[in-house]
């Protein structure tokens, strides 16, 4: 769970997705700004921490990076059990694991923590020739389940960091909404949706500053 | 498949080399004598009281097997049509042909697959030291049982489901040999359904071994020569292996439909099969069922083990620090027994999945011989490169706890210096038979700082100058029976490739096997010469010792040379062995 403290915030942070999404591979460009083309299968759960500077505040992010393997699914509740922020992989180039990453919405929305960031991943943007799932349709399923959507690729780095920047943000806003108001944790996710949007937009105009409006 | 023999490639010219000594011409007699220490011709400080002795003037007769030209055909074959010898590589085993490039899971292609580079790997330290050689996870997954190459593979595994459902195959791609796994499945349901079992069948130089966990089959097709036993050994690895994975109770998926498809479950894991599978061919404890260590001196070993002990009183169920495949320490809580089997597979497990290096991890695994059922949560991490710790424990939510138990025992390693000990021992590497003690009877009790002088000494010599040790020694394998624990030489020069250490492991694990034959033995001594070697098996209720000479060797000095050998390993005992605290049941 996030907590705040002198303007620095511990937060844990799942990746979900099936396997061969890209998760790791995600990780690694994150945290070690490397990529391996024949990233080898998570065993379990890996896990890693990385610190962001968010203006004048800190994230600490401790990532579980989780296998994407059938048989790690029923182990899943552990490493989002808690968790403030979830990114949910799927490969652009394939319609399976986007299908997988709504099932994983399903069990977030059902399971997990109401006042998660949750985040969806189109990763391998790279591999624009052999693309199955556009960026419409995900987009549009975003939307509709309200979560925060980005086409990455861990092999070039685009939107890697950016992703894990937006997580931050929108966790350190969330953070001052919670402490700002009394709303109960459901509402506050109600809410939350449509901070996503403005959020976004407002990332796009300006670096310095969030603006609900 | 085997039940069409004109399609294998045929018996041929191949002499099948009998494993048994009982049906071996005896050439010759050795004695075995208890320490009356009358006649002694040696000097016999043994600890344990017994030696080999080489006068022939006592009772027990023992086994003695001269096989002159019946040399080990096929491992010979195999060696010289192999690229350089590269046994590490599976490719070795075949014939050559270039591997297809995969897709893999992920979009990017898994060229991984492509296996067909014909360098051999002529230098090898241990087997895990080749791995960025050596290409990880399945190929050749063109291939089905229809493809010529796929049928000309030395050893081939299966796991099927007993509705003939494929699992797992070492070659080919599962999917493609279903109707293959289907015939599997019928040759073990017909046997059953007589109210037998089958064990093997023998097709021509094939070998089909069979074994049945449940709804679960194992099949090993061979033309290795190995024996029945040794491979049976391999697939209850197999199935330890994917127990270790899985836990046992994956069989309930099988009472809820008899025709649920496993394959998924273990999708990601081939590599650690195949890692698996060619530790068959170099690591001896897939044989002995014994752990080997690090050396280290006493005091180092000590300092890890206290820390271990720490965090395991904290509610660690184990504490396994190793360094690639040799323990470094281990501990265990109260009660708590770690089988040599399990170590093994917990050990090949950890080192062939790359994912564990790149950070910490937290894993549920199962532990065969100690709970089949049930997972327990393995939390890994390197320490440097090759060392890594691993913290077992029954609760699915001690990570942040394991975590602390690391921090702390990384502190104390790097403080008391222990992981540059374990660094340098990794280096100086363990015995060499070059430097058996001359004589025995002027050694010292505490050799530490000889040994690793020794160890320096070896470890900086040109390898043509290690030409063997005394009377044509070239290798040995000590087992202490109550340690669970063995201790291997390095190899020298005349067993300087990987093929050439195959071919003497698969020598060594037939004269395991004739040695424990359930038929005729358990016998105490053999004595056997071939052409490759002679070797010299002796057993004892404290140890086993299995050692190679040259096929020209002296069998009075050989045994002398056997005797010096347990002298020197008891003197080291302190260095090599990890001693007291164990969490072995006795």
């Amino acid at each position: 769970m996030a907590s705040i403290g002198n303007n620095s915030l511990n937060a844990k942070l799942v990746l979900l997705g099936d396997m061969g999404a890209g998760k790791s591979s995600l990780v690694l460009r994150f945290v070690k700004g490397q990529f391996l083309e024949f990233q080898e299968s998570t065993i379990g759960a890996a896990f890693f921490s990385q610190t962001l500077a968010v203006n004048d505040a800190t994230v600490k992010f401790e990532i579980w990076d989780t296998a994407g393997q059938e048989r790690y699914h029923s182990l899943a509740p552990m490493y989002y059990r808690g968790a403030a922020a979830a990114i949910i992989v799927y490969d652009i180039s394939s319609t399976e694991s986007f299908e997988r990453a709504k099932k994983w919405v399903q069990e977030l929305q059902k399971q997990g923590n109401p006042n998660m960031v949750t985040a969806l991943a189109g990763n391998k943007a790279d591999l624009e020739d052999k693309r199955k799932v556009s960026t419409e349709e995900a987009q549009t399923y975003a939307q509709e389940n309200g979560l925060f959507f980005m086409e990455t690729s861990a092999k070039t780095a685009t939107n890697v960091n950016e992703i894990f920047y937006e997580i931050a943000r929108s966790m350190l806003f969330l953070g001052v909404l919670v402490s700002f108001t009394s709303t109960p944790a459901t509402g506050l996710w109600c809410n939350g949706q449509s901070i996503w949007k403005c959020n976004r937009i407002s990332h796009k105009s300006s670096k310095e500053e969030l603006r609900t409006e | 498949m085997a039940s069409d023999p004109t399609s294998l490639p045929s018996p041929s010219d191949l002499s099948i080399p009998n494993p048994s000594p009982t049906e071996e011409e005896r050439l010759a007699t050795l004695n075995l004598e208890e320490p009356t220490g009358n006649h002694a011709p040696i000097p016999r400080p043994l600890s344990n009281g017994s030696s080999l002795s080489a006068d022939f003037d006592t009772g027990n007769e023992i086994e003695v097997a001269e096989e002159e030209l019946l040399g080990d055909s096929t491992d010979l074959a195999e060696g010289s049509s192999s690229h350089g010898g590269g046994g590490w590589r599976e490719i070795s085993e075949q014939d050559g042909e270039v591997a297809s490039c995969s897709p893999s899971s992920s979009g990017y292609a898994g060229e991984r697959g492509s296996s067909g580079a014909s360098s051999g790997i002529e230098e090898v330290d241990d087997g895990v030291a080749l791995q960025d050689d050596w290409v990880p996870g399945k190929r050749h997954l063109d291939e089905d049982d229809a493809s010529v190459s796929w049928r000309k593979r030395k050893k081939h595994f299966f796991i099927l489901s007993h509705s003939g459902k494929p699992i797992y195959s070492r070659y080919g791609d599962e999917h493609k040999l279903a109707g293959f796994s289907a015939t599997l499945q019928a040759i073990i349901s017909f046997v059953e359904n007589g109210g037998d079992r089958v064990k093997f069948v023998r097709a021509g130089k094939h070998q089909v071994v069979f074994l049945v966990k449940g709804p679960i089959y194992l099949v090993c097709i061979s033309c290795t020569e190995e024996p029945y036993e040794a491979l049976k050994g391999q697939l209850e690895l197999i199935y330890g292996q994917m127990l270790l994975i899985l836990t046992k109770s994956v069989n309930r998926c099988f009472e809820k439909n008899p025709k649920f498809d496993m394959s998924p479950l273990l999708g990601g894991t081939d590599v650690v099969f195949s890692s698996l599978i060619r530790a068959f061919s170099w690591n001896p404890a897939t044989f002995l069922h014994a752990y080997t260590c690090l050396p280290l001196a006493y005091s180092t070993r000590q300092a890890a083990g206290a820390i271990l002990q720490d965090v395991a009183d904290s509610g660690v169920l184990f504490a396994i620090l190793m360094c690639k495949h040799k323990v470094v320490s281990l501990v265990g809580a109260q009660k708590a027994s770690l089988h040599p089997d399990d170590m093994l597979l917990l050990a090949n497990f950890i080192l062939s999945s790359e994912s564990f290096r790149t950070s910490e991890s937290f894993s549920p695994i199962c532990l065969p011989k100690y709970n089949p059922m049930a997972f327990l949560y393995a939390y890994v991490h390197y320490l440097d490169e090759d060392t890594h710790l691993t913290l077992l424990t029954t609760s699915s939510d001690a990570f942040y706890h394991l975590k602390e138990c690391r921090l702390r025992i990384e502190a104390v390693l790097v403080k008391s210096n222990v992981l540059a000990e374990v660094q340098r021992s990794m280096l100086d590497g363990g015995l060499h038979v070059e430097d058996l003690p001359v004589d025995s009877s002027r050694r010292s009790r505490s050799i530490s700082p000889q040994m690793t002088q020794e160890n320096n000494i070896s470890g900086s010599r040109p390898p043509h100058m290690a030409l063997g040790g005394p009377a044509g020694l070239w290798h040995f394998i000590y087992r202490s029976i109550y340690l669970d624990q063995y201790v291997s030489s390095e190899f020298s020069s005349p067993i300087n490739n990987s093929a050439q250490q195959k071919r003497l492991y698969r020598a060594y694990q037939k004269l395991f096997a004739s040695m424990h034959d359930q038929g005729t033995g358990p016998h105490k001594t053999q004595y056997r010469r071939d052409r490759d070697y002679v070797l010299l098996c002796w057993i004892t209720q404290d140890f086993e010792l299995y050692a190679a000479f040259d096929p020209l060797a002296d069998k009075v000095s050989a045994i002398k040379t056997c005797n010096r050998v347990c002298q020197w390993v008891r003197d080291l005992e302190n260095e090599i062995f990890l001693l007291g605290a164990s969490p072995f049941s006795w």
